[in-house]
């Protein structure tokens, strides 16, 4: 058989790629255990929240990979994409696999943050303005995801989604200053603030940071093996259609070939 | 101490299923993905050569 130079060309990942997002899982596998066994069962139980203060070592965690890495990822690239200069699919894939890792956490979030408020406040849920642009947030990046599966041309697909994305991380900065323009259940910034200047145990200081650290591995890890799926769905959908006609057409070629012999 | 375990355990069970759901749909796709080129590449003299 002879060589075919313009045979499709695999999808193919470096090996020092495949490398950077196993190391980056190990990482995160490992931050988040540890996270958990430190947050369990090594730092002590608050003076006032008792155990749920270990609630604390995972839901703020969460809430910054939703918010802020997630969406605000998302906000950017669908920025740089509508942007004629760096018009690139890869931004579109981009915003794409942080909006989808970005619904997890956001699903996260409002789970732990309700586990902790049904013992602290009494509620499950309160229509306070922080959970509910929490939750608005929830369903426009829902909206994001569902607005994708819309049959569409790539180019098409990518410039409403980075409309819709945009239009969604508007939300975004109302779910930061919530807790400071309305009075609301959820508590304001406090480890950070100035004014509290807070004291925290050393052990407890170092978990909760270290949660953050571990999160922010485990979704760098989804982002990166989600946008290479988003590659393969590309190349796939871009290409599949071809081999079957391809096949098709060599089909047809073989049977006239049989009708002249 | 109830709803602490509650809260780990399910956050924890999210993220290790997606993580997991993610896994297996590159897998599944690079797979697909082979196997489209591939046969591409075997479909014989005329038969994969397909436009870049």
């Amino acid at each position: 058989m002879r060589p075919n130079p313009g045979v499709l060309t695999f999808p193919t990942q470096s090996s020092r790629g495949k490398w950077t997002v196993r190391i980056i899982g190990i990482a995160a596998a490992l931050g988040l255990a540890l996270t958990v066994w430190l947050g369990l069962w090594v730092t002590p139980p608050d003076q006032v929240q008792g155990d749920l203060v270990r609630l604390v070592y995972i839901h703020p965690g969460v809430a910054w990979v939703a918010l802020y890495l997630a969406f605000g990822l998302a906000a950017v690239a669908s920025l740089l994409y509508l942007w004629p200069r760096t018009r690139s699919l890869f931004w579109d894939r981009l915003a794409a696999a942080a909006v989808e890792v970005g619904v997890v956490f956001n699903v996260c979030t409002l789970i732990s943050g309700s586990i902790w408020g049904k013992p602290t406040w009494g509620v499950w849920w309160a229509w306070d303005a922080r959970l509910t642009s929490t939750a608005v947030l929830l369903v426009l990046f829902l909206g994001y995801l569902a607005l994708r599966r819309v049959p569409a041309e790539p180019e098409v697909r990518a410039r409403r989604s980075a409309f819709v994305a945009l239009f969604a991380s508007v939300d975004v900065p109302i779910v930061h200053f919530s807790v400071l323009w309305w009075k609301t259940l959820h508590q304001g910034a406090t480890v950070l603030n100035p004014d509290l200047s807070p004291t925290i145990h050393g052990s407890m200081a170092w978990t909760l940071l270290l949660g953050f650290v571990a999160l922010t591995l485990v979704f760098v890890w989804m982002l990166l093996v989600r946008y290479r799926i988003g590659v393969l769905s590309d190349w796939l959908g871009s290409h599949e259609l071809e081999a079957a006609l391809e096949e098709r057409r060599a089909e047809g070629t073989a049977t006239d070939e049989d009708r002249a012999a | 101490m109830g709803y602490v375990a509650a809260g780990y355990t399910i956050v924890l069970t999210i993220l290790f299923l997606y993580g997991l759901s993610l896994a297996w749909r590159r897998r599944r796709l690079t797979r697909a993905a082979q196997r489209v080129a591939s046969s591409a590449a075997s479909s014989g003299p005329g038969g994969g050569r397909l436009p870049r």
